[in-house]
């Protein structure tokens, strides 16, 4: 028989808190892409048109640049970033090639509906170096995707169409339950965007790719509405630790 | 846009199943879906030459020998006197007009026209309009028909900067507003151009004469419009992606052939204008770029190859681009064309070696504070900027979603205030939230701040230590004392008052910018694990939850496990949470005091008493069959 005075107390469960799970995943995409070789740079959430869409050759006639597609403040003056590119714009701006950046983060665009919110997150990356090639953008794109789905994931590219990118391409993972899903947007930086940032175009190439944080998200927990991510509800949030 | 594959598969010689072409379409980047026999086909940004029959087929024919020689009418025409004044050019450097007349309006469509109706399930209009809507689909370039009747007087093309009524032949009634290049008759607009026409001079099922309209349009001059006016327009599709300046005489001429196939022709006059030269894009043939910039190595014939099966045209030196891809102008845009060709799939990978930086510890003290918040059972939220409130600092946004989001928040703590009462109102009794976000306030130019905020209320945790105590501001300031020891940090009590809230808790919440304690953070060595696999969600019920407590005295120590085993495992559907709210050792008295609590929540309905009651006591029973263990006041 124990001694009474030996008794253990029970275990004191103290509750942990959780990361945010867009955080969290945003995090993770930027850690394996560092572990690439990528480099993190940083910009505001209020910008510019110049380097939201000028910089990156999307013309005045780009539906992105309508009043209804696109959050502007100040009267104008400035807007909401549509997508984290003029992060890569700033940063290109500041260094000279070989350059290799990621830039994650919040960005706007004018839709709430059930599967669009006028707040979600980008990560994307650039590379700008002698003979980049479509075939190595592939064989990372390949390696990303791979790293965030595993080995066996089967994956594809179609052509689409991105004013900074020329090639484009999007690709597609198939599901478990056969379907093809939009997973990231890629292709080779146009060389009109590395002229606009002082790189010489016929010396050097570069790409690019841009991922939709909540999108992963999504897909690696099971979440099947968007919109519960926001809510701040604790049920939810504590699912994540 | 839909396409009917019966429409695309009678041009091709190998004639291909659906399945096949579908495979073609994806891998040239047409994206759709199947449904029946029709492909229903995603508008892309730059391709506004492939929103059309001709246009799909030039696409595949670098897989399939197509025949595009859809017959034209090919006598010569009279010249159309039409009162015309084009006041904008720039935005119009191209523009034909037919005049037809038939002397009976056709009962009954043949051929293609028939076809295109009924294939597509399409609901016929009036016969010239109809010949527009087929003509549109098969060329992709959009016309106008206006009934000849009604255009009396000079026609004119101009833009306008002033708010106007105008009548669309849908029936609409929209106000112009801002800039809108239009069409005019007697100063009233009767068309906006490249959108959709007026209801005063459309045709009708009796119109026999019809000034047909075949224009090109800047995309600049077009784009937005249907958006702003919620006007359903598949020519402002085409236009806004631009379409083939170089076609008039071919789709009028086709307009003429598809009348004469239904009706037969009295009068048909035609007249072009012409302001600006297309000039033909030249690019020149660089074939080791090509393969640079795609990671290959194909030779120059079977790139040009290529080419020529897309339509381009190689001459000695460069590539003529034809007028109908405007899209192409640049070397990068035809190594797409070649790479559409072989298949973005089938191009290799090739190794791609990132040079590594030296690794620099980018989460620094936002991390470090995170951890720590983490660690003391904090749980990070994100909240979007958007606030109904205006501040003298406050960024206003132009044009809102709605009168709640007119203005970029000033603060992180009012979202967090609500994210509480949020959980407040779905029974939670230990609320813990923080934010790190930037906060962009207006001044001299826009400033840009980057702030941790925390709320905090109710219980200090759900355990028999923190269990009875409340968070106030001594606690969260001996919290703060572990990473921030050397920092003067503003609590601030959130007064209930104005709040919509019976719970009396104490709110404390803290907003700093964090430049201003970057130095006064020290070393924190973080005690919790993130999962590194992704947890699979488990979606939650939106219904209320209750709780019900049983406390114990147990008086024989040995059951103390027994019954935490037995109760902290019990399974039901129904309960969501269990743990141990009370733990007291009396050693005087040789007893121990356990209490537990149970949390209620079904995912379908709102438990009733009597179902908790019967689970309740269900576990009651149970824990009872250990014996030594005793419920006070049972």
């Amino acid at each position: 028989m124990p001694d009474h005075k030996d008794i253990t107390p029970p275990e004191l469960i103290k509750d942990r808190g959780s990361l945010h799970p867009i955080n969290h995943m945003k995090d993770s995409i930027m850690e394996l892409l560092i572990s690439f070789g990528f480099e993190i740079v940083d910009g505001p959430e209020i910008e510019t048109e110049e380097f939201n869409f000028d910089m990156l050759n999307i013309k005045k006639s780009h539906p992105a640049r309508q009043m209804h597609d696109t959050f502007y403040v100040e009267n104008k003056s400035n807007l909401l970033r549509t997508h984290t590119s003029p992060v890569q714009i700033r940063g290109m701006l500041e260094k000279k090639p070989p350059l290799a950046f990621i830039s994650g983060g919040k960005v706007y665009r004018k839709d709430d509906d059930a599967t669009h919110l006028p707040m979600f997150h980008q990560v994307e990356g650039i590379y700008v170096d002698e003979n980049v090639s479509f075939a190595q953008l592939k064989d990372l794109i390949y390696k990303i995707i791979h790293s965030l789905f595993g080995d066996d994931v089967e994956l594809r590219f179609r052509p689409s169409y991105f004013p900074f990118t020329e090639p484009s391409a999007e690709v597609d993972i198939l599901s478990k339950e056969g379907k093809w899903l939009e997973i990231l947007g890629c292709g080779i930086v146009n060389p009109v965007v590395l002229d606009n940032c002082n790189i010489d175009s016929s010396a050097y190439s570069g790409l690019a790719f841009g991922l939709g944080v909540e999108r992963i998200a999504m897909l690696k927990h099971g979440v099947t509405d968007i919109r519960e991510f926001y809510k701040s509800n604790l049920d939810f949030l504590s699912q994540f630790k | 846009m839909k396409i009917a594959y019966k429409h695309l598969v009678q041009d091709i010689e190998e004639n291909p199943t659906i399945e096949q072409i579908s495979d073609s379409l994806f891998q040239l980047g047409h994206e759709h879906e199947i449904d029946g026999g029709i492909f229903d086909m995603e508008f892309t940004p730059n391709r506004g030459d492939c929103l059309s029959l001709n246009g799909l087929l030039r696409d595949l024919a670098v897989f399939y020998t197509i025949d595009l020689n859809q017959e034209i009418y090919n006598e010569e025409l009279n010249e159309l006197q039409l009162d015309f004044e084009n006041l904008s050019k720039n935005t119009c450097p191209k523009i034909s007009f037919l005049k037809l007349e038939i002397d009976q309006v056709p009962e009954i469509y043949k051929d293609s026209l028939a076809d295109y109706f009924l294939d597509l399930s399409l609901n016929k209009n009036n016969f010239f309009t109809d010949i527009s809507n087929y003509l549109s689909y098969e060329t992709g370039q959009p016309t106008h028909c206006y009934d000849a009747s009604k255009i009396n007087s000079k026609l004119v093309f101009h833009e306008i900067e002033k708010n106007e009524e105008f009548e669309t032949l849908l029936d609409k009634k929209i106000t112009l507003t801002g800039k809108n290049s239009v069409f005019s008759l007697n100063n009233e607009v009767i068309n906006l151009a490249g959108v959709v026409g007026g209801k005063s001079t459309s045709c009708s099922i009796n119109t026999k004469t019809v000034f047909v309209e075949c224009a090109f349009f800047q995309p600049e001059a077009i784009i937005g419009k249907s958006v702003k006016y919620d006007i359903q327009s598949e020519a402002s599709h085409k236009f806004e992606r631009g379409v083939d300046p170089d076609c008039h005489d071919r789709v009028l001429r086709r307009f003429i052939k598809l009348v004469s196939e239904n009706a037969n022709i009295k009068d048909v006059s035609i007249i072009s204008y012409k302001y600006k030269d297309n000039q033909s894009t030249q690019i020149p043939i660089n074939t080791s770029k090509i393969n640079q910039i795609i990671g290959i190595n194909i030779s120059e014939k079977e790139y040009l190859n290529h080419l020529l099966k897309l339509g381009f045209v190689v001459e000695e030196g460069f590539i003529e681009v034809p007028s109908f891809r405007s899209d192409v102008k640049t070397q990068n845009d035809l190594a797409e064309e070649v790479s559409r060709v072989l298949g973005y799939d089938n191009i290799a990978k090739s190794e791609i070696s990132i040079p590594k930086k030296e690794r620099t510890n980018h989460k620094g003290i936002e991390s470090k504070l995170k951890y720590f918040l983490l660690d003391n059972g904090f749980y990070e939220v994100i909240n979007p900027p958007f606030v109904s409130l205006s501040s003298e600092e406050a960024i206003k946004v132009d044009n809102p979603l709605d009168s709640n989001r007119k203005f970029l928040r000033t603060n992180i703590t009012n979202s967090l205030l609500e994210n509480l009462l949020f959980n407040e109102r779905r029974q939670k009794d230990s609320i813990k939230l923080f934010e790190i976000s930037d906060v962009y306030l207006s001044g001299s130019g826009v400033n840009k701040k980057r702030k941790l905020s925390i709320i905090a209320s109710g219980r200090v945790g759900l355990n028999f230590e923190d269990f009875s105590k409340k968070i106030n501001t001594k606690y969260l300031i001996a919290l703060f004392q572990e990473i921030l020891p050397n920092a003067t940090l503003d609590f601030k009590i959130i007064p209930r008052e104005s709040l919509d809230t019976k719970i009396k808790n104490e709110i404390v919440s803290l907003e700093i910018d964090i430049k201003n304690i970057s130095n006064d953070v020290i070393n924190y060595k973080e005690i919790s694990k993130h999962p590194q696999d992704f947890i699979q969600y488990k979606p939650i019920s939106e219904h209320p939850s209750s709780f019900k407590d049983i406390s114990y005295l147990i008086k024989d120590f040995n059951k103390v496990q027994e019954l935490e085993n037995l109760l902290l495992n019990y399974q039901n559907e129904f309960i969501k949470n269990i743990y141990i709210f009370d733990y007291f050792k009396n050693d005087k008295k040789e007893e121990i005091k356990i209490g537990f609590r149970f949390i209620f929540q079904s995912k379908k309905a709102t438990l009733k008493s009597e179902q908790i009651e019967l689970i309740y006591n269900e576990i009651i029973q149970k824990s009872l069959k250990i014996k030594g263990i005793d419920i006070p006041g049972l």
